[in-house]
């Protein structure tokens, strides 16, 4: 799982942790007003029928109500009358005038259980008769509920069942809505990842995010266009210093190789020789690694030997003169085994040319050299191996490591092992290979290199 | 071979100079040098020159079209000198039909060592001779004279030795001499190339145990030792 998937897995439970958080906060709510309305009496809105009933005294026929009881039909400002078996109004305290002093048992049944007159009622039953009081107008809302026994259980079920399938629900469309966000968001986090390695970057501007997607696309050109003016700055600069270099070169070798010239200025001159050719391979070096790195230069894969081309470096070498304190020897580990692997000749070759440059100019003093060549089922392995003073466990855990050599570079003579050996790993790793330095008995340095046999 | 006239094209004065400079230290009699591509157009049609090395990058007219106008009149031997480098620019150049490439910066003797090379090919002398400390080499008749009797080269023996005498001094690898002889296809013809070279050291060593003249390099290839020749 990566980290994209985990925050949204991570929203997902947030999400669902905050309905829970919700529902209990609401009954709790709910809870402590029930608890606050019992306390506070609010829920006894309800006259105190019996209890004024008591009051209300029926001596031979004729009733009278004592001041508590008019007290008490007062504070709810309230009316109250009496009807007798025939529905005639046979006592009445602050009954309204409009109100008619005779119901009929169907006027009765109706206001017992609704409104007389929009006067909300409450009734009890006396031994005398019915005494009915009634409450100001829309101080009482009065409903009335009845079911039939038997939906009692099923209702309590279906409205549990309701409530439940709303909450699925709503986990459902959180769920759905992440994971719609999180497939939004997956181009662009792949995008990014292509932006942090360096790959161009392309991306849909359309949907809800379009706005985003473009702005990536806008920063991979960006980054595409620096890369691009990088490298044609690089090779504008090593194809213009080339002609100054040719004539350099060229005059420096004329005046080494003129005899008639004093000892010490034909030395000079090649010694001008000597660090123009430094510089030739630099520009070299630098505009191959440049073409490496922003992958301008196609691979021309094709079949080749494998020590065919070792021996083609090491002639190289060897022809162009390989002063008298070094020795190059190439050898095979398997004699007489054909062996081909996918690869740039032109590539591999400056693999294993810079390897043995790389030997020369770390060894002043002169080293031998030795390259072998071997292979087994899946690999071809080249060796350069020098016996030279080689380097400290320091510089070989850095050669190791995978940080830029480049970016390295400190002020020793470390530095010089730069451009070349970054070339060495850009060209390995184009080839889909591993480079492992390593130190040789009793001294000196052994780069192995492991190169798959097909690409 | 060094009466041959050669023309070099380059926009860059200096570079000119230095370049005759250098053919002219090495015995060659004959150069010219023109700064752009329609006057080398114009000295070949007028004084047909033996051989043309060709800058790439020129204003006006480059190399290439150069070349492509050039193909047109003459096949006369062209080595492109290149400042870019790149991998299209050989074969830009090979398509066009040039007979070398070199890359800037370059040093005079490997500028001299193709040139030599492309003339030797584009103008095999008609008595061409190779010497050696006990035999000669004659490449028209594909003969070695050895202590006044003459032994003929097989054809094998002959191509493997032409290549090692282009190459004279220099190490050629075992499988460049058996791409030689037997093309692109050539992996596993290394004994057979060795059975070659025994058969070749018998024909032109005093001792071809102890070869003076075709040396092994171990591992690398051969180098032919020459004395001198005659083209």
């Amino acid at each position: 799982m990566n980290t994209s998937e985990r925050f949204f897995r991570r929203y997902i439970f947030s999400t669902v942790r905050i309905i829970v958080l919700f529902l209990a906060v609401n009954a709790l709510l709910v809870a402590s007003y029930f608890v606050i309305a019992y306390l506070g009496n609010v829920a006894t809105s309800k006259f105190p029928i019996e209890d004024f009933s008591n009051h209300i005294m029926a001596t031979d026929g004729e009733f009278s109500a004592d001041t508590q009881a008019k007290e008490m039909l007062n504070n709810f400002e309230a009316w109250a009358m009496i009807l007798d078996d025939d529905g005639t109004v046979v006592w009445e305290e602050n009954l309204p005038e409009e109100l008619p002093r005779h119901y009929s048992s169907m006027d009765i049944a109706m206001f017992s259980r609704w409104y007389l007159d929009d006067y909300p009622t409450n009734i009890a039953k006396r031994q005398d008769g019915l005494l009915v009081i009634g409450l100001p107008p829309e101080s009482v809302v009065n409903y009335y509920f009845s079911f039939k026994a038997q939906y009692i259980w099923p209702m309590l079920f279906g409205l549990t069942a309701v409530f439940c399938i709303n909450i699925f629900l709503m986990i459902y469309l959180f769920i759905r809505n992440a994971r719609r966000v999180e497939k939004a968001m997956a181009p662009i986090l792949r995008g990014i990842r292509h932006l942090s390695v360096g790959k161009p970057v392309h991306l849909e501007e359309t949907g809800e995010l379009a706005e985003i997607n473009a702005g990536l696309n806008k920063a991979g050109d960006y980054l595409l266009k620096k890369d691009n003016t990088r490298a044609d700055w690089i090779r504008g600069i090593s194809h213009d210093i080339r002609t100054p270099l040719s004539v350099i070169l060229g005059y420096a070798s004329e005046i080494e190789d003129t005899s008639s010239l004093p000892e010490a200025v034909r030395n000079q001159a090649g010694i001008i020789r000597r660090h123009s050719e430094r510089l030739k391979d630099l520009v070299a070096d630098l505009n191959l690694s440049t073409k490496l790195e922003y992958s301008m230069q196609p691979m021309q894969k094709q079949s080749l030997d494998p020590i065919e081309l070792a021996r083609q470096v090491v002639s190289e070498v060897l022809n162009d003169g390989l002063s008298e304190p070094y020795e190059l020897e190439l050898s095979e580990d398997n004699p007489g085994k054909n062996i081909s692997i996918l690869g740039d000749q032109v590539l591999l070759n400056r693999m294993l040319n810079n390897l043995i440059r790389n030997c020369i100019v770390h060894n002043p003093n002169g080293c031998k050299i030795q390259i072998s060549v071997g292979s087994n089922d899946a690999s071809c392995t080249f060796s350069v191996m020098d016996n030279g003073h080689g380097v400290s466990e320091l510089q070989l855990n850095a050669l190791n490591s995978d940080e830029d050599i480049s970016s390295t570079q400190k002020q020793t003579d470390e530095a010089e092992h730069g451009l070349g050996l970054k070339i060495v790993r850009q060209i390995v790793k184009a080839h889909h290979g591993d480079v492992l330095f390593s130190g040789a008995i009793p001294h000196g340095l052994i780069v192995s290199i492991h190169l798959p046999m097909k690409l | 071979m060094n009466d041959r006239m050669i023309l070099v094209v380059d926009d860059e004065t200096e570079l000119l100079e230095m370049v005759r400079s250098i053919f002219m230290r090495a015995g060659f009699t004959q150069v010219l040098t023109v700064s752009s591509g329609e006057a080398a157009l114009k000295v070949c049609k007028e004084k047909q020159p033996d051989m043309v090395i060709l800058d790439v990058m020129m204003p006006g007219m480059d190399g290439f079209a150069t070349l492509k106008e050039l193909r047109k009149i003459s096949k006369i031997p062209v080595l492109m000198l290149t400042a870019r480098g790149e991998a299209e620019d050989k074969f830009a150049g090979f398509e066009n039909g040039a007979d070398d490439y070199l890359l800037k910066p370059f040093l005079p003797k490997e500028l001299l060592f193709r040139v030599q090379a492309i003339l030797k090919r584009a103008y095999p002398g008609k008595d061409r001779k190779v010497f050696f400390d006990t035999a000669t080499v004659d490449l028209e008749k594909a003969m070695v004279q050895r202590n006044g009797e003459s032994i003929s080269l097989t054809a094998k023996e002959f191509q493997l030795f032409e290549k090692l005498y282009e190459n004279a001094g220099r190490i050629v690898t075992t499988g460049a001499l058996c791409q030689a002889i037997c093309g692109d296809f050539w992996q596993g013809y290394e004994s057979t190339l060795a059975t070659h070279i025994r058969h070749l050291r018998e024909k032109i060593e005093e001792n071809p145990s102890k070869p003076i003249a075709l040396v092994t390099i171990k591992g690398i290839g051969y180098r032919l030792n020459i004395k001198g020749a005659q083209t």
